[in-house]
């Protein structure tokens, strides 16, 4: 199956499928046989999040934890509320027998070797986003799911959050016309450092900040991005054709290797544009999906969707039928196309529930029913590799075509 | 000794440089303004400290916030009336300690509030008297023992219809233990003040140096007395933020989880203020709450259980305004 069908088959599947919670339910409704021991490979700060969701599932239990760098273990500890098994080597970790799924949240440049290592012992993996930082490495993932048939679930959580996938769903039928453009927004104002323990070194420094230094990161556009542009190849139905992205490091100038501002041009092949924007000097338009339509626009954030109707008429004090027109008067272009100030709609408003949980319950459910997760290889393969190709767009200062990039020509 | 002079001791340096020896960052949280001040780092550290200091108040409040239809505790009471609900051990165990808490106060700490909270609306700017029917529905839908915990499954359940959680007299307090929790992890000397009514700091140069003055919240004028903090943190309630008066009487967003079962201290007496001192910020925020409602006189026995702790209420009369304390420390006090 060729790459685009994989993504439509994703975007219907969205549409289709009805995700929300399952309804509370008691651990011990759940047979043993059902019951879910996870790993974990990396316990830092999103692996330590990750880890209270899957505990809030029914019939999880962390069954061992993996980290080199030893604080972790105890954090990861307090998580569990138990003495949890501790590794500092994965492979010991999946070594042990009790262990049925693997959870990996490790720097983005160890994802490819621990997520195929995890499939590769016969486990079920999730895979913090972006699935890999190089063409290479998604490839080396793609096809070691297709090698073992194990479940691979990417953490792109939004896609199942409720409010997106109704976006979506109304999109597809209609309900702002044709879509043409997207903007994305993760605007933040903060240094993106992790504070360090006293006595730290260079080596510590760079373990625990590893999404400033290129050997790990794959930078904002994968660490912020990799979600909102996920969603755009969705809502697209493909991979952009091609990306343009500048960028660099112009305000936090503390030895950081990635750029602390990006902003990139993504063209798709209906002929519609993502512009994609992340800095770290302004919150005010914090992390938000603009998606324009010819008949109106959604405003996606991280816990619920707005939606504006295309007025005729933006912000008219005077409705149209109460105008009398005497005669016309000429004279300079008056500025008429003021921003739109009205009320959105908000159809699920305080229906949010955490993104995160209900990923980790797909994923628990995904093992139960050996069923495919819709965040699966192929959405995780089309998001990493558009990341690359964003990144390499930001390395070259060029305009890269997703072609050359897969020939390895770009 | 007198309180500067203990200051002086602890920090000879403070009052010569007070200013180049800390900074302070402010960030809104939890319907409040969180305030963190940091022993003299440099600029590099500090904006890493701050923001991670930051970033756990918000993972905090984003867990434990009710008004959040994403957080677990929105979850919780959107589905714990149905069944057990699994939850996560770091929410278990805070509910837990709650529970242990409404046992140990009478009842007058209680995180099953929520329904009554939501129909008084206070923390939606709300002045007004709910109706009578609106408030029966709502009591009849609150009671600690009806929280249903299982330890061995990690679930919760409500066994009363309609029963909603609320953790505003506790999850501050918990915001700031945990905050404390990394800055310890760092060896950070800070102090955290959550919109003054929780605060505790880390390190000598904080807790053994800075006097915390307890407001008079009838006049506002001159401090009702002076504290270190010590090894302790400290909480207070009052009404002054979030009230109203009809007829005389006080209504406050410290409500009373069983009005009707509890004897009064007096129909006269009226607390204005409870302010504690507690090994944590947890038990501080709760027991404040709880012994607001119940007074000086019902407090003392509570306080009885807690000997750890030290109590101070600002209380109104028929003769007038006055203070009672069990064992707080002996610092500068007003005449009052």
């Amino acid at each position: 199956m060729e790459r685009r069908e994989f993504i439509g088959l994703a975007a219907a599947g969205l549409g289709a499928m009805t995700l929300g919670m399952r309804g509370c339910g008691s651990p011990q409704a759940v047979a043993p046989s059902d019951w879910v021991h996870l790993g974990i490979i990396g316990v830092g700060g999103r692996g330590q999040h990750l880890m209270r969701m899957m505990l809030r599932v029914p019939g999880v239990r962390i069954a061992g934890l993996c980290d080199v760098y030893e604080p972790r273990i105890a954090e990861g500890r307090k998580v569990t509320g138990e003495q949890t098994p501790a590794y500092s080597d994965y492979r010991k970790l999946l070594e042990a027998r009790d262990i049925d799924a693997v959870m990996v949240a490790t720097p983005l440049s160890l994802h490819a070797e621990h997520v195929i290592a995890a499939l590769d012992s016969g486990r079920a993996v999730y895979g913090e986003k972006s699935m890999g930082r190089t063409l290479d490495d998604c490839n080396r993932i793609r096809d070691a799911v297709r090698r073992t048939g194990k479940i691979l679930q990417v953490g792109l959580q939004y896609t199942y959050a409720p409010w997106y996938t109704e976006a979506l769903k109304r999109i597809q039928a209609g309900s702002i016309g044709q879509v043409t453009q997207a903007y994305s927004y993760w605007h933040r104002n903060n240094n993106w450092r992790r504070p360090l323990p006293p006595g730290a070194g260079v080596e510590i420094e760079r373990l625990l900040n590893w999404r400033l230094y290129r050997e790990w990161s794959g930078g904002l556009l994968a660490e912020l991005g990799s979600h909102q542009i996920s969603f755009a190849n969705t809502l697209f139905g493909a991979m952009p054709d091609s990306a343009m992205a500048s960028g660099g490091v112009d305000y936090w100038k503390d030895g950081r290797e990635i750029e602390d501002n990006v902003h990139a041009i993504l063209r798709y092949p209906g002929g519609q544009t993502l512009q994609a924007s992340f800095i770290t000097t302004n919150r005010l338009d914090g992390a938000q999906e603009r998606i324009f339509g010819t008949g109106g626009s959604i405003v996606l954030t991280h816990t619920e969707a707005i939606y504006y109707h295309e007025p005729w008429y933006p912000n008219s004090a005077v409705p149209p039928e109460m105008t009398i027109v005497h005669k016309l008067i000429t004279g300079p272009t008056y500025s008429a196309e003021q921003p739109y100030t009205g009320k959105g709609e908000m159809p699920l408003k305080g229906e949010a529930s955490d993104a995160d949980l209900m990923a980790c319950q797909e994923f628990v459910d995904c093992i139960r029913a050996h069923r495919r997760p819709v965040a699966d290889v192929d959405l995780g393969w089309s998001e990493a590799v558009t990341v690359a190709l964003c990144n390499r767009a930001l390395e070259t200062g060029r305009n890269i075509k997703l072609s050359d990039f897969l020939a390895g020509t770009a | 000794m007198r309180l500067e002079d203990l200051a002086a001791e602890a920090n000879p340096a403070r009052k010569e440089h007070p200013r180049e020896l800390f900074r302070a960052h402010s960030c809104p949280a939890m319907g409040t303004l969180f305030t963190v001040y940091l022993h003299d780092l440099g600029e590099a550290r500090e904006l890493a400290v701050f923001q991670a200091v930051f970033d756990e108040i918000e993972r905090v409040e984003k867990t434990f916030s009710r008004f959040l239809p994403s957080s677990e505790i929105a979850r919780i009471n959107r589905e714990a009336g149905q069944g057990p609900v699994v939850t996560d051990p770091e929410v278990f165990h805070l509910l837990e300690y709650a529970k242990e808490l409404s046992g140990k106060t009478e009842g007058a700490f209680d995180i099953t509030v929520g329904r009554l909270t939501r129909a008084w609306g206070f923390a939606e700017r709300k002045r007004d008297l709910p109706s009578s029917d609106a408030l029966e529905a709502a009591e009849a839908a609150v009671g600690w023992r009806h929280l249903q915990l299982d330890a061995q499954w990690r679930t919760v359940e409500f066994l009363k219809p309609g029963m909603e959680l609320d953790l505003g007299a506790i999850a501050k307090g918990y915001a700031v233990d945990c905050a404390l929790d990394l800055l310890r992890s760092l060896a950070v000397q800070a102090m955290i003040d959550a919109g003054s009514s929780s605060i505790a700091a880390n390190g000598d140069f904080f807790s053994r140096a800075w006097p915390v003055c307890v407001a008079d919240p009838a006049s506002g004028d001159e401090p009702l007395c002076e504290v270190l903090l010590g090894d302790r943190a400290l909480s207070t309630s009052g009404v002054k933020e979030q009230s109203f008066t009809r007829e005389g009487r006080v209504y406050s967003h410290l409500l009373d989880p069983a009005p009707h079962q509890r004897e009064q201290d007096s129909h006269s007496l009226q607390v204005l203020q409870t302010t504690v001192l507690a090994p944590d910020s947890r038990l501080a925020d709760g027991l404040s709450t709880a012994l607001f409602l119940l007074g000086p006189r019902r407090g003392e026995a509570v306080m009885e259980r807690f000997p750890e702790c030290s109590a101070f209420w600002a209380c109104r009369g028929d003769k007038g305004d006055f203070c009672a304390s069990i064992r707080w420390p002996q610092t500068k006090q007003s005449t009052r």
